[in-house]
């Protein structure tokens, strides 16, 4: 729990509106999204629908854990309905790297394309344990809570993930 | 590449700027869909009572006129209970009984009384 409270602050959920939950936590649940759905469209169609439900539940929670908790829940539930769906595009970011020369911020981006593309061709869940535990730097405990599974899946599901994250990206170095 | 590249290359992915126009476009689209909510929350809110207060007058239906004469009582009306008898039960077995030999018809009795009058004949005719 106290990594989604780092990545939300310590702001007091209950005195704050609507507006002020939407600005502060729109980075966290459109780049989850994006980083699930690997396109920007889909991305933001979730990110709406997640904030709308947001409004619909209320924005009364026990603490900031518990917000980012139920965000991080309804952003993958919707990101794994469209992924059901749907066969989605897959968008490569633009990425910079600020303080770093531009030869190895070129090289770092094109690593970045390769893992973003690499990260779309896992499973759904595994891909999403990925983005919870490794991208977004959540506890073992706390992905297994979002996603509905139990901590020992979830750390196999990860060590899968990042041995065919290896693989792929050792192919595209070939 | 080794597992900690792989795991930095990830955690760098997570400080890389969100394209500014996508958020606003969030922002943008979650204000509008509150406030379509918000209109037909008030639509609702207005409209519940009128519609209420329609459908309460629809059903409501004039009471029929009661007639009474004057000085007498009120004539009580009981439910008629329909009495339903058991279904005759049918002997599937049942033995057919002969038809009774009907007796000859008897010649009826006939008295007759005289008068002191001798018009007057009084006749008694009985089975």
């Amino acid at each position: 729990m106290q990594a989604t409270a780092v990545i939300f602050g310590a702001a007091q959920v209950e005195s704050e509106t609507f507006d002020g939950i939407v600005r502060r936590c729109e980075r966290q649940v459109l780049g989850t999204a994006f980083r699930i759905l690997g396109n920007w469209a889909d991305a933001e169609d979730v990110a709406q629908e997640t904030f709308l439900r947001l409004h619909r539940h209320g924005t009364r929670f026990a603490d900031d854990a518990a917000l980012g908790a139920w965000l991080y829940r309804v952003t993958m539930n919707l990101c794994f309905d469209r992924t059901r769906a749907a066969k989605l595009a897959v968008e490569l970011p633009e990425l910079r790297c600020p303080g770093i020369s531009a030869e190895s911020c070129v090289m770092r981006d094109q690593a970045k394309d390769k893992l973003m593309a690499a990260l779309a061709e896992l499973p759904t869940k595994e891909r999403a344990a990925v983005v919870l535990r490794e991208i977004e730097g959540l506890s073992t405990a706390e992905v297994a809570g979002i996603l509905g599974s139990s901590e020992v899946t979830v750390r196999s599901q990860i060590s899968k993930a990042l041995g065919r994250l290896r693989l792929l990206l050792s192919r595209e170095e070939i | 590449m080794t597992d900690d590249g792989l795991r930095g290359l990830l955690r760098e992915m997570r400080e890389q700027p969100l394209p500014a126009d996508s958020l606003a476009r969030v922002r943008m689209r979650v204000a509008q869909g509150v406030q379509r909510r918000r209109r037909w929350k008030i639509g609702a809110f207005v409209l519940a009572p009128v519609c209420a207060l329609a459908i309460a007058l629809a059903l409501r239906s004039p009471a029929p006129p009661q007639l009474r004469l004057p000085g007498l009582p009120p004539v009580r009306v009981e439910p008629a209970v329909m009495r339903t008898e058991p279904p005759p039960v049918v002997r599937r077995n049942a033995v057919r009984r002969k038809p009774v030999a009907r007796r000859p018809a008897e010649p009826p009795v006939l008295i007759r009384i005289e008068t002191p009058d001798p018009d007057v004949v009084i006749l008694l005719v009985g089975n």
